[in-house]
């Protein structure tokens, strides 16, 4: 037990012990129900204000935002579809300059090496026949005017296969080239 | 037939050819020339007593390694451009479409169909066939004029798959003639990622010759055919197998019951004759998994036949087994 209190503290403790045991109300319950209801009142009409300002905000962006689209419908999506359809367009440069820089590679290979393992071969035959078959498909569907997404999907999927060959076929060589 | 002499003859025919071996095309090392000693990729090394062997026999090891992780970059890499294709094929059973491997030029000139794209090891590649060769004719039909390319697409769907076509192109101004040996491929399907509308005229996307559509799975092989290596019968070879055509066997998986043998010859698949390693891998990985195939061999200058049941290629462990059918009259 403490046995040394300060001054301050022992004033506060003085004066909680002079409070009474029960608070009186400040007023009768009829008064606190009008006060209530008319909180709760106010609480309403701040409500209904909040309400119809965001309302009348958000008429407001529509209202900005129909005028600004009936501005710039022309120019802005245009402007976006050009530098999607670059973007699209250097992508898809990109990715045939790839794939010829690897098809140059495998150009100086020989066809197959003279002694053939024929797990690995198998390997290098599904992936040129599947590269075959993309190039064969490109024809038919850039004559049949497909959309230019099609294309580069499937242009991206030959650049990937002959990364796919490139590797097998480095591999192919390297275990040739085994002392 | 004696193993060793067979592995040497077949050595020194391909070192008189300017070839190289490839591991697994094993010297025995007391009996083969210092500079040409081969090590099995999967045993010790055929010399001993340096640690340079040692290394060498390593680097064989990390090599046949890599040729592992090859085949599954192959596998995956058909696997996953599936759904990009899946659009544009059809898988199943059918006719198979025939395949020549280029890419033309839709806007090409009226003096012919321009190749932009020549798939590396298709068919075209194949026959010799470059980016920027003009195709003038096809199987005698000019191609000339108006729509060239739609033209040489139009005539090839009818040209049935593993058929020669004749093509004539124009190289820097010169003509020609050089024979395309066609694959199968998919049909394409009607639709995909196309709305009806924007597929008309009579190209559109037709399913193969007969009006059905083909999928051959990725060609994968696995398990102890996997293993197998062959090598092209040069002249040289076919005097010394007593044969002038065949692909022969320089490896063969040592599992029991796998019949065939070092020395062989593969003079046909189903009747159909092999022309090279490469080709005689392509006919035996268009098979089906389970499906049984008929080899005519010729083994120490008799022809035999046998009988093999592929394994299902998803399992790679599975065995092939090759089973002595009759023997034939030489």
């Amino acid at each position: 037990m403490h046995t040394h209190v300060d001054p301050q503290t022992k004033a506060i403790v003085n004066r909680l012990h002079q409070l009474p045991d029960e608070m009186q109300p400040p007023c009768d319950w009829q008064e606190f129900q009008r006060r209530a209801q008319h909180r709760s009142s106010v609480r309403t009409k701040r409500l209904n204000g909040t309400q119809l300002a965001v309302v009348a905000l958000a008429l407001v962006i529509v209202v900005v935002g129909v005028v600004m689209w009936n501005r710039t419908d022309k120019s802005v999506p245009t402007t976006v579809n050009t530098a999607a359809e670059r973007m699209q367009s250097l992508d898809a440069a990109s990715t045939a300059a790839r794939a010829q820089a690897i098809e140059n590679w495998l150009a100086t290979l020989p066809q197959e090496p003279v002694v053939v393992r024929v797990g690995t071969r198998a390997a290098v035959a599904g992936l040129e026949d599947r590269i075959a078959q993309v190039d064969d498909l490109l024809t038919s569907v850039q004559l049949e005017g497909a959309r230019p997404d099609g294309v580069v999907a499937l242009q991206r999927e030959r650049a990937r296969l002959v990364g796919s060959l490139a590797q097998v076929r480095y591999a192919e060589v390297m275990a040739a080239l085994t002392p | 037939m004696n193993k060793s002499p067979f592995i040497l003859t077949v050595a020194a025919l391909l070192m008189a050819n300017g070839g190289a071996l490839a591991p697994g095309a094993a010297l025995a090392a007391d009996e083969a020339p210092a500079s040409n000693r081969i090590y099995v990729a999967d045993g010790p090394p055929a010399t001993t007593g340096s640690g340079a062997s040692d290394l060498d026999a390593k680097l064989a090891a990390a090599r046949l390694r890599l040729e592992q992780a090859a085949h599954e970059v192959a596998e995956l890499a058909t696997q996953m451009g599936e759904p990009v294709l899946e659009k544009f094929m059809i898988s199943g059973k059918g006719a198979p479409r025939a395949v020549i491997g280029v890419q033309l030029d839709t806007d090409s000139g009226k003096d012919g169909a321009r190749i932009r794209e020549v798939s590396p090891g298709g068919p075209a590649a194949e026959a010799g066939l470059r980016a920027g060769d003009v195709i003038v004719a096809i199987n005698g039909t000019d191609v000339m004029g108006e729509e060239s390319a739609r033209q040489v697409v139009h005539l090839m769907h009818d040209v049935a798959p593993e058929s020669k076509v004749k093509v004539r192109i124009l190289r820097e101004g010169k003509p020609g003639d050089f024979i395309i040996t066609t694959r199968p491929g998919m049909g394409f399907r009607t639709g995909g990622i196309f709305g009806p509308h924007e597929l008309p005229g009579p190209l559109a996307f037709q399913f193969g010759p007969h009006g059905d559509l083909p999928f051959s799975p990725p060609m994968m092989i696995h398990g102890p055919l996997a293993d197998m290596e062959l090598v092209t019968l040069t002249p040289q070879l076919g005097r010394y197998f007593g044969t002038d055509k065949g692909v022969l066997v320089v490896r063969a998986s040592r599992e029991q019951g796998y019949k065939l043998e070092e020395g062989d010859v593969i003079l046909a698949i189903d009747g159909r004759q092999p022309t090279s390693g490469s080709h005689a891998t392509r006919i035996l990985s268009s098979y089906q998994p389970g499906e049984k195939i008929a080899i005519r061999l010729m083994r120490q200058h008799k022809m035999v036949n046998v009988e093999a049941t592929l394994p299902d290629r998803l399992e790679p462990e599975h065995k092939v087994h090759l089973m002595p059918k009759d023997d034939a009259p030489t």
